[in-house]
């Protein structure tokens, strides 16, 4: 088989976009993604049977578009499949886990569009299982087309809490209440503000509505300070603005605090080819702003993807603009009420990094050393980005409390603790072993 | 020769071998001042496999330096100092082929004869006592009383205890002499001249422009690989395994193809966490940001066909270092000729982590007018010639 000349990783909005605008060109361009199906974290299909859970209309409307183009454009498409990294040969690594064999490729340029992962703010019981990210149960949703059983508590802060309860509702089975630790009804500029951008605030308004039809308590200004087990269920401890407390008892727990680029060991983008691949990054994973820009921002990497050049379309460029601003307004609009950080507050023995239990107590005390230690100095000497997820949940949570705890030292980022080195995810030995090694079939 | 203690010392580089030089002299009453380019351990010492081992050792000067070096990782162990971050293990080099059967065996004899504890183990024995090996390991040789420490983990114990402060992103640019004379005043940096009574190098691939020895010292790059953590299998290894083959590949091979030489040397071992560490190659570069399919695919053949059950056992990450080698193969170690207050510690290739705490105490003793406790005549840095000091 001929090595594309163009490999876009991830079949989301952005890499799906990026896809179709580069075989514009006539070339030759694969898509990688590592699930069954396309449409990604916003487009999630369902398993087979399932019934889609309705969207709305704009993102119905998106999909259908986008999914016709691709197929029109027959696009080839290497499912099950995981972009591991590049080497310092140049080689595009990808684990093809339905024969078990690491592939290596050898495109032109090499597109990145592995979207955005959930953050998390550690919170004390935040490891136990039954306790998982909103944006999960989310995706559980749309591919199951069932609510998760039993009373749910979604706590953590920004629109995606809504979109979930809503959902939720729509399903049958809404959370017990919202925790959230902003108040946008308190907001009024951003507010008002949200106005500029109707289809967003349309789509907050009908998750409202929902919230409101289904009697979900909204605790705005609210903070989920601790999760203890009691019994098969948990006890929820929830601080309100005014220093009350209160707890739920409930079955599952969804947590979230935003979302990032899901860039965690990504090679950097390139434009000059060193050895291999041009690299180009697109949608989330590049930055944050949403299912609309990922999509602009697909094309803009598919056209540089062929030309190798500046080639921004103009009508791109404002719609990933304008997602900017409309995030920034959401971020305003959400922010917490408290201004103390949720960072701020975590007794010491909080969990901080569930692959080696390393606690926040733990990182304290190698960052009261009178010298500063640099973001690698702690990965080793405090094992935080270590573990088997590579520091997806802990990096980017160890370098903020790291700034806090030192505010003096050189500040350190997510990817000073996790590096930029392949595998990004964990492989198979014997997939290795099996490489079709190129060096080793050309020589 | 008079004592001189001096009262303060300057020593560049914060790997291994300048944290345990600032240890010994720390523990002396020196006043140390620790300078790093980057970092502690941002170097070799932090991406190193970490064998402390003669194993692989032919007689001669550096088998009795090792010797020594394994010696003072295990009274530091008992002593308290490295009680957790070294582990005790043997290393068992296994031959699966006729000729590594034949080298091995000599090798076996020339280890006996300096006095290390070997063991052969005929194939019955192996599988008894090593039931992780493949069927196609022939015969392996146990040498007992090694052990393994992990660089990073070594420099930070010992900062720790001497309250070592190391003042990062300070990089040497050059000694300081006095006018016309022999001795060192200050180092220079971009901060300024830090003075100093006097100043030990320990600066690994920064020595050779230091030194003017950039013809001498040169970069060798080695990948290594780690894997998630599997307790039964790791539990179920005695120590650690070295292939046959790296006794005939120190060193690295010439390829083909005009590609930079690089050899192989298969090393499996065992982490106290459950994982594996394993490695590596011989590379004559220094560009440590990469890891190649090629290296890595092969390492990984070599080890399952070893340990066939690693097949399941997935990858977590891969990671390169480069080590400093000397053209000559023995490591710089001792005053810079014509400079009566300036000393070098470097060099060491692959035994750094092995020789960094001896070669710490050796420097504490030298620079304190004591005679050290091994034997440093071989890696005495006046055999070369031009060695030139940048100023
Ligand atoms: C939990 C969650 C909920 C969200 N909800 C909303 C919402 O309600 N509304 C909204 O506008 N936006 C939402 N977003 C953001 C929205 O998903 C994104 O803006 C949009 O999907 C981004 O498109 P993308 O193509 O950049 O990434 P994605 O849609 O995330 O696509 C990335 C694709 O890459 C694949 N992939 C990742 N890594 C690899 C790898 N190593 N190898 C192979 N394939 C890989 C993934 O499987 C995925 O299919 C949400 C994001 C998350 C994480
Ligand atoms: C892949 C690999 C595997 C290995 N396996 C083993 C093994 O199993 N057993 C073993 O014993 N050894 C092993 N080694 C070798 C060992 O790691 C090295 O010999 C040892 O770490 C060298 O320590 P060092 O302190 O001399 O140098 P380094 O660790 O390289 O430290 C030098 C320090 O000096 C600093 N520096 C450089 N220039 C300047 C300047 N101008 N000013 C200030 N600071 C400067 C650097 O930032 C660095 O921190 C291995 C090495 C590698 C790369």
């Amino acid at each position: 088989m001929r090595d594309p000349d163009i490999l876009v990783i991830g079949g989301g909005p952005a890499g799906m976009s990026a896809a179709l605008e580069a075989a514009r060109s006539g070339l030759a361009v694969e898509l990688v993604e590592q699930r069954e199906s396309l449409g990604g974290a916003i487009y999630r299909q369902p398993i087979e049977g399932v019934q889609v859970i309705p969207q709305s209309a704009g993102a119905r409307g998106r999909w259908a578009a986008l999914s016709q183009a691709f197929s029109k454009a027959a696009i080839p498409v290497r499912f099950g499949s995981v972009f591991l990294g590049v080497d310092g040969h140049g080689y595009v690594l990808v684990e093809n886990r339905q024969n078990g064999l690491v592939e290596c490729l050898s495109p032109r340029a090499v597109v990145l569009a592995t979207g955005a992962v959930e953050h998390v703010h550690p919170r004390p019981g935040w490891q136990f299982a039954g306790v998982s990210t909103a944006g999960g149960l989310q995706v559980m949703m749309k591919e199951t087309g069932t609510a998760p059983r039993g009373s749910v508590l979604l706590a953590g802060s920004g629109p995606l809490l809504i979109a979930v309860a809503a959902q939720m509702a729509r399903l049958g089975n809404p959370p017990l209440a919202i925790v959230e630790s902003g108040d946008p009804y308190r907001r009024i500029m951003p507010g008002l503000s949200m106005l500029g951008f109707p289809k967003l605030l349309a789509e907050a308004l009908g998750y409202l509505k929902d919230i409101h039809l289904h009697r979900i308590p909204w605790l705005r200004g609210s903070r989920l300070v601790r999760i203890e087990r009691q019994g098969e269920r948990f006890s929820a401890v929830v601080r309100a603005g005014d220093g009350s407390q209160s707890t739920f008892v409930c079955d599952r727990i969804g947590l979230h605090d935003g979302i990032r680029p899901n860039d965690y060991g990504l090679p950097q983008a390139s434009s000059e080819a060193a050895a291999g691949p041009v690299i180009l990054r697109a949608g989330d994973c590049r930055e944050a702003l949403g299912a609309i820009a990922a999509e602009a921002d697909g094309r803009r990497a598919g056209r540089l993807a062929i030309q190798g050049v500046a080639a921004s379309a103009a009508d791109d460029i404002g719609k990933i603009d304008r997602q900017r601003r409309a995030q920034a307004l959401l971020a305003r609009l959400f922010a917490p009420v408290d201004d103390r950080s949720a960072l701020d507050e975590l007794a010491d023995d909080t969990l901080l990094c569930r692959c080696e239990g390393k606690t926040v107590g733990d990182l304290r005390n190698l960052c009261q050393r009178v010298d500063s230690l640099t973001g690698r100095e702690v990965k080793h000497n405090g094992r935080f980005a270590m573990g088997a997820c590579q520091g997806r949940f802990c990096a980017a949570n160890t370098a903020a409390l790291m700034a806090r705890f030192k505010p003096e030292a050189p500040a350190s980022s997510a990817a000073d603790l996790t590096g930029r080195r392949w595998p990004v995810r964990p492989v198979s030995i014997g997939a290795l072993v099996r490489a079709a090694s190129r060096d080793n079939d050309t020589q | 020769m008079q004592t001189r203690t001096p009262s303060t010392v300057i020593v560049v580089g914060s790997g291994i071998v300048g944290a345990a030089t600032a240890y010994f002299l720390a523990k002396r009453g020196v006043a140390v001042q620790l300078l790093d380019a980057t970092a502690p351990a941002a170097e070799a010492t932090g991406a190193a496999d970490g064998a402390v081992s003669v194993a692989s050792k032919r007689p001669g000067p550096m088998m009795q330096a090792a010797l020594a070096g394994v010696e003072l990782y295990r009274n530091l162990a008992k002593a308290g100092l490295f009680a957790d971050v070294f582990k005790s293990r043997s290393t068992f080099i296994v031959a699966s082929s006729d000729e590594e059967c034949s080298v091995l065996t000599s090798h076996a004899d020339a280890l006996a004869g300096a006095g290390v504890r070997v063991e052969r183990l005929g194939a019955a024995m192996l599988r008894e006592r090593f039931p992780a090996l493949s069927s196609n390991a022939m015969m392996a040789v146990e040498v007992h009383d090694e052990g393994h420490a992990i660089g990073y983990q070594i420099v930070h114990r010992l900062l720790t205890a001497s309250g070592t402060i190391v003042a990062r992103r300070t990089p040497v640019e050059g000694l300081v002499r006095a006018s016309g004379g022999s001795r060192v005043v200050a180092v220079a940096t971009p901060q300024g001249n830090l003075q100093a009574d006097a100043v030990v190098i320990a600066a690994g691939n920064g020595s050779g422009k230091l030194l003017g020895l950039e013809q001498i010292l040169t970069p060798r790059k080695g990948q290594l690989l780690i894997t998630e953590r599997v307790p039964p299998l790791n539990a179920a290894m005695a120590g650690s395994i070295m292939s046959g083959r790296y006794l005939l590949s120190k060193g690295s091979q010439p390829a083909g193809n005009g590609k930079p030489a690089r050899g192989l040397g298969l090393v499996i071992d065992p982490l106290s966490t459950g994982q594996f560490l394993i490695g590596g190659t011989r590379e004559d570069h220094g560009d440590r940001q990469t890891n190649d399919i090629d290296a890595v695919s092969r390492i990984l053949a070599d080890a399952v066909a070893l340990v066939p059950e690693l097949a399941a056992v997935r990858l977590l990450r891969s990671f390169a270092g480069v080590r400093t080698a000397v053209t000559d193969g023995l490591p710089l170690v001792g005053r810079i000729p014509g400079l009566e207050n300036a000393y070098v510690a470097t060099g060491f290739e692959g035994d750094g982590i092995c020789l960094g705490p001896i070669t710490g105490k050796v420097m504490s003793e030298l620079v304190c007018g004591e005679s050290p406790c091994i034997d440093i005549a071989p890696f005495n840095p006046a055999r070369f010639d031009g060695l030139g000091v940048a100023a």
